[in-house]
């Protein structure tokens, strides 16, 4: 007989110590790493020296910092606003038609799960200023071509478009879970108050959605505040420096300097930046929440 | 009634319209990528054309895109599977004890930005000697795939029901029983879910292999990004690499699409 059942039964706990020591070791340690890093001086090919906080300092003090940070703030409110006016009205009309079905939901999660590196590889074939379709097709309907990626004052909103492109359906798809869920009495009282089709929808929807487009806020800024591999794939922060956002800035001080230290501080920064937009939408959700 | 009917007809057309832009830059690159060289840039656009091989042809031939679609596949495959491995049973411990650790420090690993990790990744593994071998890019896509098994999971683990569970402790059953014969078989449809999304993950990521991987074990996505110098004179070929790294995660999700938006969105409810 077993004595003691209980105590050999008691805990799983050790089932999540692979995951544990897995994630300390590649997750936590290189976390811990990386704020070491920040507050060092790292010569090539030498060992960190600490020298507190004098890469941040200097960062305060770098105008290309600052024009980081500027474009990243600006890439995120354009993509983000896009996104969630777009998905707000895609969801809706999805919901209201119960149209997410078969080769439409084929087509609404596609761009999505393509890797983002042939979302860069589509916009240079695409956007191509002489040979691309998008300009061929303004001209057809008379309107001026476009440079795209090629101009500084519309590379950023071109990226914005293109992630809008590529995540709206997302954001769409998760407004349309939550127009699903709501109760259909509240429609239904609406409706007999002979209220209009917009004051329903500011009144009514948008209020109830507020949790749902919260989420959808929360998974799309951290993702955009990240963008990287679109940018670097097709102008790797050009042209000059107008779309150097705080990752390129990192990576390229990091990966093409070589300036550890540094880089890792921007990092850091850039990490900060993040935790703080999930940490104003959590707040944001207790607000919203009915 | 009437105007209820317009009121349908005009969500259709809007509907169309949208649908319409999301798909066809796919359905683009599809068709360049099998247009011959002499139609490929050629405006305006042929619409009906012959589709040929050659642009494949020449991507496999001249720039070994085979060994680095292969490559992906192992680094894919290998951090799904140790993502699996060390994830299941860590989110059933994680459901069943409603430790919130865990979660916590996963989060952590979906927020912060990929090239956080990079450099004390890039120091670690240097002095391990590991960069640009197949481990060091399983072992950081891993750190991808995980937090992704243990969030999708979770909520098929707290679904489970505890008094499955507790039989089973009272017949007997030692803890790998438990797991392997009670929690697994009823959580396999989020395993499916998991697995595949982190496969579809790992397979898109981008900037750990552009760092850690080395000429013999770089993979598709990277491989295209090199070829990008070149595709820009090359359309034809830089369109068949995109098609080859696309299919993939395509393919895939259409296994789980109901599920899909769900498996994706998990964790940012209760983040």
């Amino acid at each position: 007989m077993r004595t003691s059942s209980k105590n050999v039964l008691a805990g799983y706990h050790w089932m999540a110590a692979p995951a544990m020591v897995f994630t300390i070791g590649m997750i936590g340690f290189p976390i811990g790493y990386a704020i070491w890093l920040s507050l060092s001086n790292v010569p090539p090919g030498g060992d960190p020296v600490f020298i507190g906080l004098e890469n941040y300092a200097r960062l305060v003090k770098d105008p290309e910092f600052w024009n980081a940070l500027k474009l990243t703030v600006s890439l995120y409110a354009m993509s983000l606003s896009m996104q969630l006016v777009l998905g707000t009205w895609l969801g809706l009309l999805l919901g209201r038609s119960r149209a997410a079905q078969g080769l439409t939901r084929v087509i609404l999660v596609s761009p999505f799960m393509l890797p983002p590196v042939v979302v860069g590889m589509m916009a240079i074939v695409i956007l191509d200023p002489s040979f691309g379709i998008a300009n061929w097709l303004l001209a057809q309907i008379g309107l001026p071509p476009g440079l795209w990626l090629s101009d500084p004052k519309t590379v950023l909103f071109t990226f914005a478009v293109l992630d809008t492109w590529q995540w709206t359906p997302f954001v769409a798809l998760i407004v349309m879970g939550g127009y699903l869920s709501l109760p259909a009495e509240v429609f239904e009282a609406v409706e007999l108050d002979g209220a209009t089709s917009f004051q329903r929808f500011w009144h009514v929807t948008l209020p109830l959605l507020g949790p749902t487009l919260v989420t959808a806020a929360v998974l799309r800024s951290v993702d955009i505040l990240r963008f990287f591999d679109v940018i670097y794939l097709t102008t790797q922060g050009g042209p000059g420096n107008s779309s150097t956002t705080l990752n390129i800035l990192a990576y390229r001080r990091g990966f093409e300097f070589f300036d550890f230290g540094y880089a890792s501080a921007i990092m850091i920064t850039l990490s900060a930046v993040v935790f703080g937009s999930v940490l104003i939408f959590s707040k944001l959700r207790a607000a919203v929440a009915w | 009634m009437v105007s209820r009917h317009i009121l349908r007809a005009l969500d259709r057309i809007q509907l169309t319209i949208i649908l319409a832009i999301l798909g066809i830059p796919i359905v683009w690159i599809f068709m360049l990528a099998f247009k011959s060289r002499t139609e490929v840039a050629s405006l305006p656009p042929k619409l009906i054309f012959t589709p040929t091989l050659e642009n494949f042809v020449e991507l496999f031939n001249r720039n070994d895109f085979l060994h680095a679609t292969i490559n992906s596949m192992i680094v894919a495959s290998g951090s799904t599977v140790l993502g699996i491995v060390l994830g299941v049973p860590a989110a059933f411990a994680i459901s069943w004890h409603r430790m919130s650790w865990p979660a916590t420090i996963t989060l952590f690993a979906r927020m912060a930005p990929g090239t956080l990790f990079l450099l004390p990744w890039l120091i670690m593994f240097t002095k391990l000697g590991l960069v640009g071998s197949h481990l060091v890019l399983i072992l950081t896509h891993a750190a991808i795939t995980l937090p992704v098994v243990i969030w999708v999971l979770l909520p098929y683990m707290d679904a489970l029901p505890r008094e499955l569970v507790e039989s089973a402790q009272i017949d007997g059953a030692r803890q790998d029983q438990i797991l392997r014969l009670v929690a697994i078989p009823v959580v396999s449809g989020g395993m499916v879910v998991a697995a595949i999304l982190s496969f579809v993950f790992s397979w898109n990521y981008f900037v750990f292999a552009l760092v850690l991987s080395g000429i013999r074990t770089k993979t598709a996505i990277v491989a295209s990004f090199n070829f990008i110098g070149e595709g820009v004179t090359n359309w034809g070929a830089l369109m068949a690499a995109a098609v080859i790294i696309a299919l993939p995660p395509l393919i895939l999700t259409l296994l789980i699409q109901k599920r899909l938006v769900g498996g994706l969105a998990s964790g940012a409810v209760k983040g």
